[in-house]
């Protein structure tokens, strides 16, 4: 008996040195804190404001000399449907949160303008990959012709889909992508380096080019929060050296948790934390009912990526000030025209660029995406032009 | 103490002194003091490595967060003693949420936004009484059941819409009166109101009584199937307060179903000492249990522990206070049986 | 048992089909053979050989831990962390082997090696200090799966050499390579519980564990291995799902032990210990599948799938009650 509990602390005490040490670690390491949640890839960050119109014309150029080979993959003895009905499944990263419902509806206007197209949506209830993967395999057996997928994992849904390929079924991403040769196309909302000079730009707009920000990001393996966050980093250091990165905390896809790890930032720093970015759709809304109801906003705000919908009332008064983020209901609009371009032949590997209906013509880079345009800031200026 | 109260003490012919310093050490063993005095050590030593942890508005902030598990966990408790569970309450939460956020939005009075939750609260959980009293379905099977019905059937009806542009005066959690913010008032009412409760009304010991031995319980005429149709009522009532803490604190109301919640209500019952055999276990207990969870959630970062690391500190620091339970419990056993 | 007499044999083997088919397993088939008939009119590809294949596939990692999982709830035990441990152990593998240079084969091992010790430590404290399970693996479900999230760091490991995607996307002998793996290892779980002396005594401990003791069956030993089974098949679940979908995850497997209980209590384990059969987690496990898949091809879409499961959760279980109350006594 006393021999089996001493070997039961020694086993514990083994599996929980890593645990105990790393608080150690953390405090004794400050700046490695502000590395959390960023990815592995190279960055690329955009041109500092003032030096814009210095750069733009050798930029542009530079863009359109390294043009990227098509690097998509292509579906197997695809059955020719051009100008026919087709159905197409569009497969958000989880429904029930208002900017997927809001992808949806751009998907559906197209679609009803297009005539011949019908969406099925459907997804997990949770963000969850393995759930997304099933859906997949369900619906290429049950016989779909399109998947438009919003991936949760952009390596771990890539088999699911290289067999919907195969089984010639059309595939394009938006939002979030899977590896390119997973599918044909993918539909992107706004790079990434521009995400990341709105966000940091804005952000240095409210608080100064020498003020303190933390990060509530999402959850710390959501991939495209990882390089928004490792692309805002890099365009900092490169543009507003000065600014105070103080600590990145997760609050997963949960309101509540995001408002309480606001309150605890708040809490921690005072009047020494400036601004809070607010890294997904739900944790804006939570950061900025956490500042409204402390009453701090005038000493700190948050920048978020959200929608129009869910940060007017903090937009108003002052505590969200700006919020950056595309069009959904553009995203799901444009992702329903390319996915018609390519069954009708009209959008080939090589393009340059595709018709897009109301949103006019869209440009082809990386390859094999698709760029839906510059990121929009909502501000209190024109917030109300946006309803969803 | 309460934990024990089923088991006569050991018959001595103690003097006064002697009954009041055994009161005193039954007060210093029991799972509340030691939890209280772990919030306090926590809550010091974050202190002590991050003064600002200590600010008035960081100590409500915690108490104000734990305050919608801590009635959760009220009515989970009760569940407990009598050796069910009930899983399906972070999906009734969601479904609730909505249900008030709906009927505020659309113009019904704000009362009735109010009480709706806690009515149909009453109602579902009644039926998973219903179900596990009636109809011998273990309650775990039940409200496993139960949960996927909720979550699926929410999304299916609002198809996951978020609710926006709630009346002002919906905002029930925000409202501070005297400074100090709603949900604290109503965590320790009801705390303080259960724990009356199920210490001196004839229910609240025939709920003791049937979780710590059915056969005895119905032998001295206590109805089990009634019994459990008051502890899923009152979980269901619970639920519904605490659905009103949760939805009122946000000016927008998420349609779904808040992630891994059951698991911190279940977790704050388990480490307030509630015993998942059933027959032991008190709502004080509960409530800090609470209260240590986000006190652990909250002190973690002020003491910069890595985001990486939040949730394995967290897992040992609960792991260690179960720990503290099943030991101290031993040694009362032990002592009891000298 | 094996010198008995031929009649009382044979009243044996009526009896027993008797039992099989007033028991949860009977209710399961016929549960199963209507929605096998319904949703096969309703789909025209739900029963093909590919679509049942793909399914088994896909169901392979949780019937893999409903095996052990169906031990522990004979015993009248429970275990929450397999969905952690499953996380764990297929964060670790990337990790030891993208970011300790471990070799892919050794990494493989050690983290079967390390979700059999977390299985083990549940154990230890589950047996010997008498923990109860559901509060011991409550909270190791927090730890194992921070434990996941610290050591990754939140990265997942990618970009595996080819041959390890044989045993998650590829077939072998004409099926999927996992579904060999759930065979034998469902075959060597239904040998151990129905015809050893650690099956017998695992229905004892869950019927009365003291009682158990005095008849001189080795609980401390039994409730120890199956613990430890337990964390050994989540580890060798997450392997093949790290094959399967070419990644690990500090977050896979979540909510999974859900997932794993629902496919065991359906199949007619009690949760209350004392009964349950290998065979019955499996149809349970069968059908939980064939339902989830059939809905979605007749068009009925996931929010509604995951509502009708819980209906037939609770239905079978309340047929079962009721076929129970009616016919055995």
């Amino acid at each position: 008996m006393l021999k089996k509990s001493v070997v039961a602390l020694v086993l514990v005490a083994m599996l929980l040195t890593p645990v105990l040490a790393a608080p150690l670690k953390a405090a004794n390491d400050a700046p490695s804190r502000m590395l959390l949640g960023q990815d592995d890839l190279p960055t690329n960050p955009l041109a500092c404001p003032g030096e814009e119109e210095a750069m733009e014309e050798p930029a542009a150029t530079e863009e359109a000399e390294e043009v990227v080979e098509y690097n998509g993959g292509q579906p197997v003895d695809a059955p020719d449907l051009a100008g026919q009905d087709i159905r197409v499944l569009d497969l958000p990263k989880l429904i029930g949160i208002a900017y997927f419902a809001a992808t949806t509806k751009g998907l559906n206007e197209a679609a009803e303008e297009l005539g011949n197209m019908e969406i099925i949506t459907d997804a997990p209830t949770e963000a969850s990959v393995d759930d997304q993967i099933t859906f997949i395999e369900n619906y290429v057996t049950q016989g779909i012709d399109v998947i438009a997928f919003a991936s949760n994992d952009p390596v771990a849904i890539s088999p699911a889909l290289r067999n919907a390929l195969e089984q010639g079924v059309h595939v394009i991403g938006f939002d979030a992508d899977s590896e390119p040769d997973a599918r044909e196309w993918f539909v992107n909302q706004a790079t990434f380096n521009g995400m990341a000079k709105a966000m940091v730009d804005s952000m240095v707009e409210e608080v100064g080019a020498d003020g303190s920000v933390a990060i509530i990001t999402s959850s710390l393996t959501a991939p495209n929060q990882n390089r928004w966050i490792s692309e805002m980093l890099a365009y900092a250091d490169k543009c507003y050296p000065d600014l105070n990165w103080l600590e990145t905390v997760p609050s997963e896809e949960d309101q509540q948790l995001a408002f309480q790890r606001a309150q605890e930032l708040v809490n921690k720093y005072g009047e020494d934390l400036d601004g809070i970015f607010a890294m997904s759709s739900v944790a804006g809304p939570g950061a900025a009912d956490a500042l409204t109801q402390m009453g701090v906003c005038d000493q700190t705000i948050t920048v978020g990526i959200s929608t129009p919908n869910q940060m007017r009332p903090f937009i108003e008064n002052g505590c969200a000030p700006k919020v950056v983020l595309w069009n959904p209901i553009d995203l799901g609009y444009a992702t329903a025209y390319v996915i018609r371009a390519v069954i009708d032949g009209e959008l080939l590997p090589g393009a340059t660029e595709v018709e897009a209906g109301r949103l006019g013509t869209l440009p082809v880079i990386n390859g094999s995406e698709i760029l839906l345009g510059p990121p929009t800031v909502f501000t209190q200026e024109n917030i109300n032009d946006f309803d969803f | 103490m309460t934990a024990t109260t089923s088991k006569p003490l050991p018959q001595s012919e103690a003097t006064p002194l002697g009954q009041q310093l055994r009161g005193l050490l039954a007060f210093l063993g029991s799972q509340e003091f030691i939890l209280a005095l772990g919030i306090v050590l926590l809550s010091l030593a974050v202190y002590a490595d991050n003064p600002r942890f200590g600010a008035e508005r960081n100590l409500l902030s915690i108490l104000s967060n734990s305050a919608y598990i801590a009635v959760a966990a009220l009515g989970m408790t009760v569940v407990i003693i009598t050796g069910n569970i009930d899983i399906s309450v972070a999906a009734l939460l969601g479904v609730l949420g909505t249900i008030a956020g709906q009927l505020a939005v659309h113009d019904y009075p704000i009362w009735l936004a109010w009480l709706a939750p806690i009515v149909f609260g009453i109602l579902i959980e009644l039926f998973i009484g219903f179900l596990v009293a009636y109809l011998r379905i273990p309650a775990i099977v039940a409200t496993l059941g139960m949960m996927s019905v909720l979550k699926g059937g929410l999304i299916f009806v609002t198809g996951g819409a978020w609710i926006y542009d709630l009346p002002k005066g919906f905002f029930l959690a925000q409202r501070q009166p005297l400074g100090i913010p709603m949900p604290i008032y109503f965590m320790f009412a009801l705390t303080l109101l259960m724990a009356i409760w199920m210490r001196y009304s004839a229910t609240g010991r025939a709920i003791y009584a049937v979780g710590g031995n059915r056969e005895a319980a119905r032998l001295s005429g206590i109805s089990e199937k009634r019994i459990l149709m008051t502890v899923f009522g009152i979980n269901g009532l619970m639920v519904g307060i605490s659905t009103i803490l949760f939805a009122t604190q946000f000016t927008t109301i998420q349609s779904t179903v808040p992630p891994g919640v059951e698991l911190t209500i279940i977790t704050a019952a388990v480490i307030g000492g509630v015993s998942i055999l059933g027959g032991s276990g008190t709502v004080i207990g509960a409530m800090l249990g609470a209260i240590l969870i986000r006190t652990i959630q909250s002190g973690m970062i002020f003491v910069n522990v890595s985001a990486y690391w939040l949730q394995a500190v967290q897992g040992l620091l609960i792991l260690l206070t179960v720990l503290v339970d099943i030991f101290r419990r031993r040694r009362q056993m032990s002592a009891i049986g000298k | 048992m094996t010198t008995q007499e031929a009649p009382q044999e044979r009243s044996n083997l009526q009896l027993s089909i008797r039992n099989a088919f007033l028991g949860q397993e009977g209710v399961l088939v016929v549960i199963m053979v209507i929605a096998v008939i319904v949703l096969s009119f309703t789909s025209e590809n739900f029963l093909t050989v590919d679509n049942l294949l793909n399914q088994a596939r896909l169901m392979t990692e949780v019937g893999l831990i409903a095996l052990p999982m169906t031990y522990i709830i004979i015993t009248g035990g429970i275990d929450l962390s397999v969905g952690s441990i499953f996380g764990f152990s297929a964060v670790m593998l990337g990790w030891l082997w993208k970011e300790q240079s471990f070799p892919l084969e050794a990494a493989i091992l050690a983290s079967i090696v390390i979700g059999t010790l977390s299985g083990l430590l549940n154990a230890l404290f589950i047996v010997y200090v008498r923990v109860p399970p559901i509060i011991m693996t409550l909270a190791t479900l927090a730890l194992y799966r921070g434990m996941a999230y610290g050591i990754s760091q939140a990265r997942s490991a990618r970009g595996y050499p080819d041959w390890f995607f044989q045993f998650g996307q590829r077939d072998f002998l004409g099926i999927p390579t996992q579904i060999w793996f759930l065979i034998v290892a469902s075959i060597f779980a239904w040998i151990l519980l129905a015809r050893t002396p650690f099956g017998r005594g695992i229905y004892a401990i869950g019927n009365n564990e003291i009682g158990a003791r005095f008849s001189g069956i080795p609980v401390n030993r039994y409730l120890l291995f199956i613990y430890v089974f337990a964390g050994f098949m989540s580890a060798v679940a997450a392997f093949l799902f790290t094959s399967r979908v070419s990644t690990t995850r500090a977050d896979s497997g979540t909510g999974m032990e859900l997932d794993v209980i629902a496919a065991v209590v359906l199949g007619g384990t009690s949760i209350v210990g004392g009964s349950g059969t290998i065979h019955g987690t499996l149809l349970g496990l069968v059908l939980l599948q064939l339902l989830k898949n059939g809905l979605s091809l007749s068009g009925v879409k996931g929010d509604a799938t995951i509502v009708v499961i819980g209906v037939v959760l609770i239905l079978s279980i309340l047929i079962n009650n009721y076929i129970q109350k009616r016919f055995r006594q």
